[in-house]
């Protein structure tokens, strides 16, 4: 990985400068973690830029959550706070805040899955009517397949991209059930993680 | 500096100057735009852990902390646990869906140290074999369900 090196990395000293400001913290941005620029706070109580706040709605507009406290939060539902020094003070929920670049760029699609409690970015497709198999079958074959170079799934062809679910129930072995399921987009690029 | 950098600054001078315990910033990992990171974790005393050093492997996007970073166990050594894959994988709700930024490197990692703490078994997810063979390079693709948060 390109990271490793040193050369290319600011020192350390250079990312320790101290932000006198905001030593305390009480006013800092839960988001952006500097002090609060068009302060707005939540009803329950947890302090943001409006700017970042917004931000952040629009990113789960369906599911608009306090992102310290979970709380349900909206634009309606935050106070503005204003200091003194500005006689006439602008609402900032009023100005449209400055939107970092690419925000728009991923389309709104409309998740499938969102009623199934979801995250629903978009960014997924999924496709139903495949391989949706009970984790039992999968098991049994790749059980007796561990250790060795796996055949292809049986019943999918090595197609470059093809979605599947999988499901696994077990328990409750620990007085706990644990219902681990996943979709998986399946890569058979070449390459390896960087992590890897 | 982008806001993703200013932020990351902020928790990175924060993570090095007060250390929460078990978790350290690998500063030569760091990359100039600080968008990858490597976390060095120790299994907690009095765990099934204790004693053991993992690596985490942070990824961040330009759209840091509004998107949730990848993080994955990384290195030789990947703990046999019910929710992490044996290619470092980690099935933790708060890495997708429920994100938020509020989140941080420092939270994230003691949500790992505590998932960690908290098992009674090492054993691998039950799911690992056909998972590791089919999954998306990036966990972040999986989408998992999470209905139990109590390992
Ligand atoms: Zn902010
Ligand atoms: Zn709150």
């Amino acid at each position: 990985m390109n990271t490793a090196t040193g050369t290319s990395s600011p020192s350390n000293d250079d990312r320790q400068s101290p932000n006198d400001d905001d030593q305390n913290g009480t006013y800092e941005c839960n988001i952006c973690l500097e002090t609060a620029n068009d302060p707005v706070v939540s009803m329950c109580g947890h302090l943001f830029c409006w700017s970042c706040l917004h931000q952040w709605l629009e990113t789960r507009p369906n599911r608009q959550t306090c992102p310290v406290c979970k709380a349900g939060i909206s634009k309606d539902k935050v106070i503005p706070i204003y200091g003194r020094g500005n006689p006439n003070p602008q609402d900032p929920r009023e100005k449209l805040p400055p939107r970092p670049a690419g925000q728009r760029s991923e389309p709104e699609t409309s998740n499938p899955f969102q009623n199934f409690g979801f995250g629903g970015d978009g960014n997924f497709q999924f496709s139903f009517g495949i391989g949706a198999f009970p984790f039992g079958m999968f098991a049994s074959t790749f059980n007796l397949n561990d250790g060795r170079p796996g055949p292809p799934l049986p019943n999918s062809p090595q197609q470059a991209e093809e979605q599947f679910l999988s499901k696994s129930a077990w328990g409750p072995a620990d007085g706990i059930w644990h219902v681990a399921a996943f979709i998986v987009e399946r890569h058979w690029t070449g390459g390896k993680s960087i992590f890897q | 500096m982008t806001s993703m950098e200013k932020r990351l600054q902020k928790e990175l001078q924060a993570m090095t100057k007060d250390p929460p315990a078990g978790v350290s910033v690998n500063t030569n990992s760091l990359s100039s735009s600080l968008s990858e990171w490597i976390v060095d974790i120790e299994g907690a005393p009095s765990t099934l852990y204790e004693g053991e050093r993992f690596q985490l492997g942070f990824k961040f996007t330009s759209r840091y902390p509004f998107d949730s970073p990848q993080v994955m166990f990384i290195g030789p050594n990947i703990p046999v646990h019910p929710h992490v894959y044996s290619n470092g994988h980690i099935c933790l709700s708060i890495l997708t869906e429920d994100w938020s930024p509020a989140l941080s490197v420092q939270s994230v990692c003691l949500s790992i140290v505590s998932m960690l703490s908290s098992c009674k078994e090492k054993k691998l997810p039950p799911d690992n074999a056909i998972y590791v063979r089919t999954c998306s390079k990036d966990p972040k693709k999986t989408r998992w369900w999470y209905h139990d948060n109590s390992v």
